[in-house]
C-alpha cells in the first residue's frame, strides 16, 4: 500500500479477540445488515422492493462510487480527522452512510435527471421520457439503466486515477482540491467512455433508432456478437474488480517494480484495462465450454449479450472473497515474498469465488427472493454481490471494521519499505519458465472446464 | 543467507510472475481468438423423430392479455417491479380488496371457491370488486387442430387466458365453449403459469371438468392449487423438462426457465408438416424464438430440414419496451428461414413492426374483437400450415 495520506491507510486498528474472532464476528454483523437492508430496500418481496430491477441495480451501483468518492477520493472530506478518530464506529458507519446516500440522490436528482435530463439528453429523466410516452414504468428503468452504466464506469475509473495513477499529478496537493481534481478528471474520462461504450447502446433502446444521436447499429456488433452494451460491461466490471485485486490482494505488484514514477502510473492504469480485457475474454470462453458458443438473438443462458453480462457477473463473485481476506483477514498469507502471496491469494480468491458462485446459484432463490436459474431476463447477480461490498466496504472504511477491530492512537503510519525486487539473472529465467508454465495452466484450465462446470447443477 | 537461496527465490518469484504473465497473456490472446474453437465441442444433431403430421391450424381465440399497457405496468411499477409474485399484485381474480400489492392466492381464492367453476358470473362479480383494475384482464388461449396423416384430426387448448368473462366471451365466439362441452378437444395444454395464460383455468373448467391437463414442470404451489379448486376432475399430466410426444408429428419441449413476476418453466409445440417442415406453436416463449428454434435444430428431425412457421406470442416487447437485445433476435431471425411468421400477444406491435421492416413474411390479422393492429394475427384469427384457412 502506498502513502497516500489516505485516512484508511494510516489509521491503526487492532484486533479485539485473537484468533479468527474478529473475523468472524463481523461477517456476522456484515450479514445482518446485509439481509436487512436487503430486505428493506431490495427484495421484491420486502419493503422498498428497489429490485424492479434497474432502481435497485442502480442504486447499489452509486452507491459503491459514493463510497469510493468520500473514501478514497476526498479521503473523508469534510470531515475532520479528529471527528473521524472519535466518533463511535457506528454512529460513524450511520452518518457516512447518509451522506453518501445524500450526495447520490443530490447527483441523481439534480445532474442526472435534472441537468442533462432535462437540458441535453431526454433518456436520463424519467420525466421526459414519459412524456414522450413511454409508462412510468419503463421511463424509470431505462432512465436507471443509463445511470447505472456511467456507475459501471465510473466504478473502474475512479478508483483506478487513485490506485495505479496514484492521483497524479496532484498527490501532493491537500484535501478537498486533491479530490475534486481526481473527481473532475475521472468523470470527464467516465463521460467519454460512456458515450462510446454505453451511449450507442442507449441509441438502440429506442424505436426508431436515434441514428443522427448515437452510432447506430453500434460498432461492436460484429466483433461483440451482440448489438447490447453488456460487451462493455463485461470488461469495465472485470477493470473495477482488478484495480481493487490490484490495490489489494495484489498489494500493486507487479507494477510497483517499475521504479520511475510516470512509467509505473501509465503501465499500471492501461495494465489493469489489458488484464480487463483478458480476463473479460477468457470469461466469456469459460462460458462457450460450459454451455457451447452462444446463438445470437436467442435469450438467456445462451445470448451473447447475457454471456457478456455474465463475465462482469462471475468477475464480480471473485471480487467478494478478495476484498474480504483483504479487510478481514489481514490479507493472508503474508509469510512469503511478494509473488508467492500474490500467487497463493489469487489461488485461494478464485477458489473461494467458485465455491461463493456455486452456492450463491444453489441458494439464493431460498432467501433473497428471486428465482432459481443462472440466467434471468430481470434478475442480476452482481445487486445482490455489490450491495454485499457496500456492507463490507462501510464497515472496514466507515465503521473502522467495528465490532471484530477498534481504532487506537497512532502516530502517522511509516509503512514497512517495500520488498527489494532485482532483475536478476535467475528471476529472469524464473519469468520465461513460468510464463510458459503459465501458458500450459490456461491451457489445462480450457481443457479441464468442460468437465468441471458439468458437475455445476442449480436444478 | 547464501548466494544459491537466493537464486532460487528469485528464479520462484520470476516463475510465480511469469505464470501469471503466460496465464494472462493465454487468456487475451487465445481465449476470444477463432483458434478458440479447437476446444469446443462439435454440435452433433440428435435428429429424434417425432413423427409427421399433414397440417396444423391455429385459431386466435384470444391474444389481448391485457387491454391497456399502462394500468398493467403502473400496477407493476406500484407492486415493485418485474420479480413480484403476481400472486401478491391483488390482480384478478385473486383480489382480496386490499390494494395492489397486498393480494394473496389463499385470500383472493376464499372470496370466489364455492362458485368456480359452475357459477363464474358471480364469482367475477366478487373479483370486480376486490381486484386491481380487473377491468384491465383480458388473456390469450389458442385452438390448435393437427391433423394426422390418415386425416385424422386432433383439437388441442392451448392456455385458458386471464379474465372469466373476457375469456367466456371469446371462447362462445369461437365455439370453444361447445368443443370443450362435446369432447371435441381432447386436451388443454398450460404453456407456462403466467396469469394471462393460466388464471382463465375456470372457463375451461365450467365446460369439460374432466378435461386432460398438460402443465409444464416448474409449476408453484399455488397454481397447483388452482388447477384443484378449479374443479379439475381429469388427468394432471406435469410434463418434464425436454421432448414429449403427444401424436405423430405433435411434441411439447419443456424449458426449465425463470420467468418474471414469479413464474417457472414454459413449454412449446413443435409441429412437423408434411413437406413444409417445423412449425413452432408458442404460448409466450419465454425461452426465446430462436432457442427454441436451435433447441428444434440440435435435438430433431423435420421434414425437409425446414423450419417453416411459427405462430404465437413470442415475448420480445409485451410492454412496449424495448431491449437492445432484442434487435439481435430480429437481425437473427432471418437466418432460421422461416416462411411464415404468425405472431402476436407478447411479441410486441413494436417487435412485428421491426420484422416487417427487415423483411420477414409477418401474417397480417383483421383487428377485430379489440386486437389493436392488422400488423399481426388478432382475436378470431387463424393460421394454417399445410391447409387453408
Amino acid at each position: 500500500m502506498s502513502d497516500s495520506g489516505l485516512y484508511i491507510e494510516e489509521r491503526k486498528l487492532v484486533k479485539r479477540w485473537n484468533g479468527p474472532l474478529p473475523a468472524l464476528a463481523n461477517l456476522a454483523v456484515i450479514l445482518v445488515l446485509f439481509y436487512g437492508t436487503w430486505w428493506i430496500f431490495q427484495d421484491p418481496r420486502g419493503i422498498m422492493r428497489m429490485y424492479t430491477p434497474y432502481v435497485g441495480y442502480m442504486w447499489c451501483r452509486w452507491i459503491l462510487i459514493m463510497l469510493i468518492w468520500v473514501a478514497y477520493i476526498f479521503n473523508f472530506w469534510p470531515f475532520k480527522r479528529t471527528w473521524l478518530e472519535k466518533t463511535h464506529p457506528v454512529l460513524k458507519g450511520f452518518i457516512l452512510t447518509a451522506f453518501s446516500v445524500a450526495i447520490f440522490l443530490g447527483v441523481l436528482k439534480l445532474f442526472f435527471n435534472g441537468f442533462l435530463g432535462n437540458f441535453a439528453i431526454a433518456y436520463f429523466s424519467p420525466a421526459q421520457l414519459t412524456k414522450l410516452g413511454l409508462t412510468e414504468f419503463y421511463a424509470e428503468e431505462y432512465a436507471a439503466q443509463a445511470i447505472l452504466m456511467f456507475a459501471a464506469i465510473a466504478s473502474w475509473l475512479s478508483p483506478a486515477w487513485v490506485v495505479a495513477a496514484e492521483n497524479a499529478p496532484w498527490q501532493k496537493l491537500g484535501q478537498p482540491v486533491r479530490g475534486f481534481s481526481v473527481l473532475m478528471l475521472t468523470f470527464f474520462m467516465s463521460v467519454l467512455v460512456y458515450f462510446v461504450t454505453m451511449h450507442p447502446h442507449m441509441g438502440i433502446l429506442f424505436d426508431p433508432w436515434q441514428k443522427y444521436a448515437a452510432i447506430a447499429p453500434p460498432y461492436w456488433q460484429n466483433f461483440a456478437n451482440t448489438v447490447h452494451g453488456n460487451f462493455h460491461i463485461a470488461w469495465i466490471m472485470c477493470a473495477t474488480v482488478i484495480v481493487w485485486m490490484y490495490e489489494t490482494i495484489w498489494e500493486r505488484y507487479p507494477f510497483k517494480l517499475i521504479k520511475t514514477d510516470w512509467l509505473r502510473r501509465l503501465t499500471a492504469f492501461f495494465g489493469i484495462f489489458i488484464i480487463a480485457v483478458s480476463l473479460s475474454f477468457f470469461l466469456y470462453y469459460a462460458q462457450e465450454l460450459a454451455w457451447g458458443p452462444a446463438v445470437r438473438g436467442t435469450r438467456r443462458l445462451m445470448a451473447p449479450d447475457w454471456r457478456w453480462l455474465h463475465v462482469g457477473e462471475i468477475a464480480i463473485f471473485w471480487l467478494v472473497p478478495a476484498l474480504f481476506m483483504y479487510l478481514y483477514c489481514d490479507n493472508a498469507p503474508k509469510r512469503f515474498s511478494t509473488p508467492m502471496n500474490v500467487f497463493l491469494r489469487t489461488v485461494i480468491s478464485i477458489a473461494a469465488a467458485a465455491v461463493i458462485y456455486i452456492v450463491y446459484y444453489k441458494t439464493s432463490h431460498l432467501f433473497l427472493g428471486t428465482q432459481k436459474g443462472f440466467s434471468h431476463p430481470q434478475q442480476f447477480p452482481m445487486i445482490p454481490m455489490i450491495w454485499l461490498i457496500n456492507i463490507f466496504l462501510i464497515n472496514s472504511w466507515f465503521m473502522d471494521s467495528w465490532p471484530g477491530w477498534k481504532l487506537v492512537p497512532s502516530e502517522h503510519t511509516v509503512h514497512a519499505p517495500a520488498e527489494e525486487m532485482q532483475w536478476t539473472a535467475k528471476f529472469k529465467l524464473g519469468l520465461v519458465t513460468g510464463t510458459a508454465l503459465g501458458v500450459a495452466l490456461y491451457f489445462a484450465v480450457v481443457a479441464s472446464l468442460p468437465v468441471l462446470t458439468s458437475l455445476i447443477k442449480v436444478e | 543467507m547464501s548466494d544459491s537461496k537466493i537464486s532460487r527465490r528469485d528464479f520462484v518469484k520470476g516463475a510465480l510472475t511469469g505464470v501469471g504473465l503466460g496465464a494472462l497473456a493465454s487468456m487475451g490472446v487465445f481465449s476470444y481468438s477463432p483458434m478458440r474453437n479447437i476446444f469446443l465441442p462439435e454440435i452433433v444433431r440428435k435428429q429424434q423423430d417425432f413423427g409427421v403430421c399433414k397440417s396444423v391450424k391455429v385459431t386466435n381465440i384470444s391474444e389481448t392479455s391485457w387491454f391497456e399497457n399502462s394500468a398493467l405496468m403502473g400496477d407493476i411499477k406500484g407492486a415493485g417491479g418485474l420479480l413480484v409474485n403476481q400472486y401478491v399484485y391483488n390482480w384478478p381474480p385473486f383480489g382480496n380488496g386490499k390494494g395492489l400489492a397486498k393480494g394473496s392466492y389463499a385470500d383472493g381464492m376464499a372470496m370466489i371457491k364455492e362458485y368456480i367453476p359452475h357459477d363464474l358470473e358471480k364469482a367475477w362479480a366478487i373479483v370486480e370488486k376486490n381486484s386491481v383494475h380487473p377491468e384491465n384482464a383480458g388473456g390469450f388461449a389458442a385452438l390448435v387442430e393437427m391433423e394426422e396423416m390418415d386425416g385424422t384430426k386432433h383439437k388441442y387448448l392451448l392456455d385458458t387466458g386471464w379474465s372469466y368473462k373476457w375469456m367466456d366471451e371469446s371462447f362462445k365466439r369461437e365455439g370453444i365453449d361447445k368443443m370443450l362441452q362435446n369432447g371435441e378437444i381432447e386436451a388443454l395444454i398450460i404453456s407456462h403459469e403466467h396469469f394471462d395464460h393460466f388464471w382463465g383455468f375456470p372457463v375451461a373448467m365450467k365446460y369439460a371438468p374432466n378435461i386432460p391437463v398438460y402443465i409444464p414442470e416448474g409449476f408453484y404451489e399455488e397454481g397447483l392449487q388452482y388447477i384443484k379448486d378449479s374443479g379439475h376432475k381429469g388427468t394432471l399430466t406435469t410434463l418434464k423438462k425436454g421432448l414429449n410426444q403427444i401424436k405423430s408429428g405433435m411434441a411439447t419441449y419443456v424449458f426449465d426457465v425463470p420467468i418474471i413476476c414469479r413464474v417457472f418453466g414454459e413449454q412449446s409445440l413443435y409441429f412437423n408438416v408434411k413437406d413444409l417442415g417445423l412449425v413452432s406453436v408458442t404460448g409466450c416463449c419465454h425461452q426465446g424464438i430462436i432457442q427454441f428454434a436451435d433447441t428444434a435444430y440440435k435435438e430433431l428431425k423435420y421434414e425437409n430440414d425446414k423450419m417453416y412457421g411459427i405462430y404465437g406470442g413470442l415475448h420480445i416487447s409485451p410492454f412496449e419496451d424495448w431491449d437492445p437485445k432484442y434487435d439481435d433476435l430480429v437481425i437473427s431471425l432471418g437466418k432460421w428461414g422461416f416462411e411464415r411468421v404468425g405472431c402476436n400477444h407478447c411479441t410486441g406491435l413494436l417487435t412485428a413492426r421491426k420484422f416487417i421492416d427487415q423483411g420477414y413474411n409477418v401474417v397480417e390479422g383483421t383487428a377485430r374483437f379489440r386486437s389493436k393492429s392488422k400488423v399481426y394475427l388478432g382475436n378470431g384469427d387463424k393460421i394454417g400450415f399445410g391447409v387453408d384457412v
